[in-house]
């Protein structure tokens, strides 16, 4: 992947700078499988009117969390800021610099000042880098990068806690915690790393994350779904996190509504296992009826768990995603 | 048009081999099924979709036979395609074709069914229905030529040009038609390096001296029986002809070629209708001659006509002064046209001619012959009568057929025609020249019915003076000292000047000869033809034939007449140049009447085919015919012509391939 992005992403943020053009990826042509529309093209994953755009949004949690750091937001519990919550009697041990004096003159009783606290969000995001990701135009795991960048830079620019990481992270070796807007280039230089081909299923890659991090925040889980063992046991670990879990379902046109024709061996880029079959009407109708099933299955499943889901296509833009149907979902404000 | 194919050619090892083709591609078909790999992201969902499909496979299985099927028709038709099968097909003309249709008298004989003109027709259509591109012209010829339609690709202005060729009753002459054919066939080529308009300023449409004229060859067919004398002296240059006969040669007619009336020569009050039958059949033939006159029936008999023979017949016809003679043969043949035949007695008028002369015995000797009796009545008057008020009246009623001045013109001019005679016209136009001595004739314009049969070597003329008519006059007679007869026009009258008297007065007022003539026998022939001519008592001439040209005659003071031919139709025939009505639509056979105003019968006269050689119906008897120095032989049919039918089927094919594409490729639903 091109690195070069990731240093106009970041010079992008004060100046714009030259556009690079389309990095088409390398056909081999001693190969004599075709290859279903791999991705051509690897736009900049974030640019400047994007990143304006974002700024001016946050990320949401409905359930309240514990923040580990001071952040910029207010949370339910009391701590040290500016802003006075209320009084509470004072215990031995309380530290003497939040006792009210004042009322202390006026009452002769101890009191103890409490403020309001402001708190970090941690804010995690699980990206699918297997090889079905690598597919259309933009391809998906470019659009799952787009999407991760937006919503981790939406929580630097308010000073929560970023963490993206893919199925495949080694156990010993987490993704860095991004905080604060100056990790940007870092966030995106992460991202930038992040190649197609991993070999994780969905369920191993979820089943590791959750024992990596296990505090609270929100989750985003930007996958294709196509795991032949199924969603379900990954999202069942995911039920079990105390997190706000959203699942964005990131699928490209081509598996909307394929373009193929003829007599086909289907060929698995993942696992090489081959499907064979004659294009017909009554065929393509049965996929987009399968496929529609499938969609709706995910969507049943993590509703009723209450997870949110979300169908991403990968020809609706990503600020378009985030401000519009991500904005409805609650996800940010 | 019977399927002709070659399949038959083909030994059974060969067949074999053929018959193996449809198994090899099934086999081929299912051995094959090299199914292209596409790699797709996951094939979870396309698996799913085809476990759902097993149930239902049985389309899909069908939809596969379905190209399977297209491709064994396809392989098939192919395979037929390389048979080379065929039909039988009329002959195709060439890029260019003329067709001479020949639609005279004898092509409307019955022997080919329905008629030989009909037949010919069909065969010709024939041909233009398997015309390729090529264009064709069609030419109708009987004793002239028309053509029907010029040279068109357009099949449907072809067949409809070829429906309009009626038969006519004319007799048969080629030539024509062959040279509006070779005429039709120049084109003019204007070479390449010169196309552009020349720098002269030459009008467009001008041949410059480098542009050549070529002749593109064209085939040429002759569709006629071929009762035409052979073409001499005509070369047909870049015309490739073909002889279609029509008819059949041993075809027996018998027809009535003669058909006239002539009064009794002792018995004057008795008329005689006579006819001749002339058989080209081979054996003798009986028929019964019926004649109709006036529409009633009046005398039948039945004569045998020898083979290849003529016999003649005669009826006597009494106390007839007018009338209208009919001849039917009974029981027809197979040529209709000459079985009938009509002749007409016209009513015996007599032309009044008025002669204004101060006594002129030769002339008047002239004019008082047996023959002269009876064309017209001649009035004498003295000059000094001439300019009388009841003179003057009368000769402005148009009463008068003719007024002979002699040696002395009126003040005006008589609403007659008019001759006159060692003096002229008092009318603009006409002058005489000086009186001179001893003019020699030199030349006589025979051609006109004036001058007919009249000889004036022998005569001799002592003075006389040269004649100059009005623009349109005729000269009649030429000598070395100018014309000495002229005939010209005036207002629907002719008058005729004759340069010279007969007498000439010396200075004691004694008359002389001037001239021998009156001596001679031309005199009293000149004198007759004057009478016949310009006392408007013109007989129509009898044989009239179908397209001829009649010339009919009318009271002096008529502009049009009309003439009501045999189906009853009006036509309209105004006054000539040369101030006789010409009469030229004669294409129906039967009895013509002219009539005045009031719609009164003046005469009649009949039309009939009368010719021998159209009678004679056997279409020719050997095979060709001769055109200049080329012979052709002739053909009863175009040739028939293999038509292949490959190229459709290959074409066919090719429409099942695209359609087999389009179901493969669009994912067409069976």
């Amino acid at each position: 992947m091109p690195t070069a992005l990731c240093l106009e992403a970041v010079g992008a943020y004060g100046k714009f700078g030259g556009h690079q053009p389309p990095d088409v990826a390398a056909f081999e042509p001693h190969c004599p499988i075709r290859v279903f529309r791999m991705s051509t093209v690897s736009p900049t994953l974030l640019d400047p009117s994007l990143l304006a755009q974002l700024e001016k949004l946050e990320l949401v949690s409905r359930k309240i969390f514990r923040g580990r750091m001071k952040g910029e937001r207010r949370s339910k519990r009391k701590g040290q800021s500016v802003e006075f919550a209320d009084y509470r009697n004072y215990v031995a041990g309380d530290d003497l610099r939040y006792i009210d004096w004042n009322s202390y003159a006026r009452l002769d009783k101890l009191f103890l000042k409490m403020f309001l606290e402001e708190e970090d969000l941690h804010f995690y995001a699980l990206i699918d880098a297997s090889r079905s990701m690598d597919y259309g135009t933009p391809s998906k795991l470019h659009y799952a990068k787009q999407l991760a960048a937006s919503l981790g830079f939406i929580g630097l620019a308010r000073a929560d806690r970023v963490r993206i990481e893919t199925l495949g992270q080694p156990v010993g070796k987490p993704a860095p915690i991004l905080r604060g807007r100056k990790s940007l280039w870092r966030m995106v230089d992460h991202l930038n790393k992040i190649q197609a081909g991993e070999t994780a299923s969905l369920a191993e890659g979820v089943k590791n994350f959750c024992i990596r991090n296990s505090g609270k925040g929100i989750f985003v889980l930007i996958s294709d779904l196509m795991d032949k063992q199924g969603y379900e046991a990954a999202f069942r670990y995911l039920v079990s996190q105390q997190m706000d879990v959203y699942v964005i379902h990131v699928l490209s046109a081509e598996e909307i509504d394929p373009d193929v024709k003829g007599d086909l061996r289907l060929v698995d880029c993942e696992d090489q296992d081959s499907a064979e079959i004659t294009v017909s009407a009554p065929l393509l109708d049965r996929y987009r009826k399968t496929l529609a099933a499938f969609v709706d299955g995910a969507k049943t499943f993590c509703t009723r768990r209450g997870m949110n889901y979300l169908l991403a296509k990968n020809n609706v833009p990503v600020e378009q995603l985030v401000s519009s149907y991500l904005r409805q979902r609650g996800l940010v404000r | 048009m019977g399927l002709e194919t070659t399949l038959s050619l083909l030994s059974w090892w060969q067949w074999s081999a053929l018959l193996l083709v449809p198994p090899a591609i099934v086999a081929l078909y299912f051995l094959k099924l090299k199914r292209q790999p596409l790699e797709v992201p996951s094939t979870y969902l396309w698996r799913k979709s085809i476990e759902d499909l097993h149930v239902n496979s049985l389309w899909q299985r069908m939809r596969q036979n379905l190209l399977l099927f297209m491709q064994l028709l396809l392989i098939l038709l192919l395979l037929l395609a390389l048979l080379r099968p065929s039909f039988r097909g009329a002959e195709t003309p060439g890029e260019r074709s003329i067709f001479l249709i020949d639609n005279s008298a004898s092509m409307s004989a019955t022997d080919a069914k329905p008629t030989r003109l009909e037949l010919a027709k069909q065969k010709v259509a024939a041909m233009i229905d398997s015309l390729d591109g090529g264009s064709v012209m069609l030419i109708s010829f009987s004793d002239n030529a028309h053509i029907e339609q010029g040279f068109t690709s357009s099949k449907r202005d072809l067949r409809r040009a070829l429906e309009a060729i009626a038969p006519t009753n004319r007799s048969t002459d080629l030539i024509e038609a062959l040279r509006v054919a070779a005429g039709r066939s120049y084109t003019v080529q204007l070479p390449s390096e010169n196309a552009a308009p020349s720098t002269t300023g030459e009008p467009k449409g001008q041949l410059n001296s480098d542009q050549t004229i070529d002749a593109i060859p064209a085939k040429l067919y002759i569709v006629s029986d071929g009762k035409f004398a052979d073409v001499q002296n005509f070369s047909l240059g870049s015309l490739e002809p073909t002889f279609l006969r029509i008819g059949l040669a041993d075809t027996g007619n018998v027809g009535i070629t003669t058909f006239a009336t002539r009064r009794n020569e002792e018995k004057p009050e008795k008329l005689q209708a006579f006819a001749r039958l002339e058989n080209s059949g081979d054996q003798p033939v009986e028929r019964r001659v019926d004649l109709d006159v006036d529409g009633q029936p009046r005398d039948s008999k039945t004569v045998t006509v020898p083979a290849r023979g003529g016999q003649g017949i005669q009826f006597d016809v009494d106390d007839v002064e007018t009338a209208a003679l009919h001849l039917k043969l009974s029981p027809g043949d197979s040529f209709t046209v000459d079985d009938e035949a009509w002749t007409v007695i016209n009513p015996h008028r007599l032309a009044r001619v008025l002669l204004v002369s101060p006594g002129n015995s030769l002339l008047e000797r002239a004019l008082n012959t047996a023959r002269a009796h009876e064309l017209a009545e001649v009035s004498v008057i003295s000059p000094d009568l001439m300019e009388s008020e009841e003179q003057r009246k009368l000769a402005a009623s148009g009463k008068i057929d003719l007024v002979i001045y002699d040696g002395r013109s009126p003040k005006t001019m008589p609403q007659a025609n008019t001759l006159f005679i060692g003096c002229t016209p008092p009318i603009e136009g006409w002058s005489a020249g000086e009186k001179q001595a001893g003019p020699q004739i030199i030349d006589i314009d025979h051609a006109h019915p004036i001058m007919q049969l009249v000889e004036m070597s022998d005569v001799y003329i002592a003075e006389g003076f040269a004649v100059n008519g009005p623009p349109g006059s005729q000269r009649l007679i030429d000598s070395n000292r100018g014309t000495l007869l002229a005939i010209g026009p005036r207002e629907g009258f002719e008058d005729a000047v004759l340069g010279f008297g007969f007498y000439t007065k010396d200075d004691k007022g004694e008359a002389t000869d001037n001239t021998t003539w009156p001596l001679r026998l031309s005199f009293p022939v000149f004198f007759h033809n004057i009478l016949e001519y310009l006392g408007g008592n013109r007989t129509v001439a009898t044989g009239i034939r179908a397209g001829s040209a009649v010339n009919l005659t009318a009271p002096a003071n008529l502009q049009i007449l009309q003439v009501r031919t045999p189906h009853g139709n009006l036509k309209d025939v105004s006054r000539g140049k040369l101030s006789t009505f010409q009469f030229s639509e004669t294409d129906e056979l039967g009895i013509y009447a002219v009539e005045g105003p009031d719609h009164k019968v003046t005469q009649r006269f009949a039309v009939n085919l009368f010719d021998p050689a159209e009678s004679d119906i056997r279409s020719r008897l050997e095979d060709s015919i001769k055109i200049g120095y080329e012979k052709i032989v002739g053909r009863a049919a175009p040739q028939p012509v293999r038509r292949d039918l490959w190229k459709w089927l290959v074409a066919l094919a090719l429409g099942l391939l695209l359609a087999e594409w389009y179901i493969y490729n669009r994912r067409v639903y069976i």
